[in-house]
């Protein structure tokens, strides 16, 4: 209790501190994404769950490229981390404009997941995602055709 | 009532850490063994705090617990990024189905 | 109640234990980083439980520093023990 209006000053003397600070957080889109990101991960984690205590071990991985259209570094940053514990992706890098992932299962619709995810995030900080992108790129060693 | 559905989410909890783990060690590359440690970890953990949360004798606790919870989330998924790209550089092939 | 939860954090140690098998197997540096991180959300599972059982509200803190330090381990594996920089193709082992 003694510590929450040190807290406070910390925050807010390192807000202060921050040289730039560009982005603006809509409480609404923030919201949103919270309400989409819990289901998801919730999903997420049974997906994977299911898939290692199967017998079978039903997965037949794949790593892709998808052409982002986030712009700015911190929305990607909460892309990434955000892909990562939805069901079946995994985000392992950047590269430009695109964001190398690696799949678990080939037969899940990525392209669509992946779009749904940049929405919520452009809609966290109220960005405009008309920039073009928003597919697949490539795929290891490989072109996009050869997915699925 | 309410010890009884704290208990209950505490074993779904300990049910997604014995996924996780049991992923870690049959998923037959680092990438694969990522998804099953970032999502069921987490996952886990996060029905262990809410289980708890349940008889938290206040609601600083709660915050604190959900306060790690976010931390652990967020090293979580930033930290299996960086182990899978830098598995990527030094070439560590990825496991395939067929090949 | 006190004893269940205490079952609980001894399931997860299990899980723990799960994770050496993957740090003695390797095969690979990045395997064994993400056992390290393995013990981090599950340590901090296990001392939230002792936490509450053993009413030692202390152990919270400890789960805090605990989620941070792993993180800090994470990044700093990465940058420093294990990167070998994007146009060095180097052996996995």
């Amino acid at each position: 209790m003694f510590g929450i209006p040190f807290v406070a000053l910390a925050t807010g003397a390192s807000l202060a501190l921050t040289p730039t600070r560009e982005w603006r957080i809509r409480p609404v889109g923030a919201l949103r994404y919270a309400g989409y990101f819990i289901q998801q991960s919730v999903l997420g984690g049974i997906d994977v769950s299911m898939r290692a205590i199967k017998p079978s071990l039903p997965i037949d991985p794949l790593i892709l490229r998808y052409r982002m259209r986030l712009v700015p570094e911190y929305a990607r940053v909460l892309f990434a981390d955000t892909v990562s514990l939805l069901p079946g992706t995994l985000s392992s890098g950047f590269e430009d404009d695109t964001m190398t992932l690696h799949v678990l299962d080939c037969e899940l619709d990525v392209e669509q997941s992946l779009r749904d995810v940049e929405e919520r995030v452009a809609d966290v900080f109220g960005l405009d995602l008309s920039v073009g992108g928003g597919e697949l790129a490539a795929i290891d060693g490989g072109a996009v055709g050869e997915y699925r | 009532m309410i010890g009884w559905i704290s208990l209950a989410l505490i074993a779904v909890g300990a049910f997604f850490f014995l996924a996780g783990s049991t992923g870690v060690l049959r998923f037959p590359d680092v990438y694969t063994r990522l998804h099953a440690l970032t999502k069921a970890d987490n996952l886990g953990l996060g029905f262990v705090v809410l289980g708890l949360s349940l008889r938290a004798d206040s609601w600083i606790v709660v915050l604190k617990m959900l306060l790690i919870w976010s931390l652990v989330i967020v090293a979580g998924a930033t930290a299996s990024h960086l182990v899978a790209e830098a598995a990527r550089m030094s070439n560590v092939p990825p496991w395939r189905k067929r090949s | 109640m006190k004893m269940v939860l205490i079952g609980f954090a001894s399931v997860l140690m299990l899980t723990v234990i799960a994770g050496l098998i993957r740090v003695e197997r390797g095969p690979n540096p990045a395997d064994r980083m993400l056992a390290a991180q393995l013990f981090g959300t599950t340590g901090v599972a296990i001392l939230l439980l002792l936490a509450e059982a053993m009413e030692i509200p202390a152990l919270r803190d400890v789960a805090l520093v605990f989620a941070l330090l792993a993180a800090m381990a994470a990044v700093a594996f990465v940058k420093r023990a294990w990167h070998p920089g994007p146009h060095e193709k180097g052996d996995p082992s």
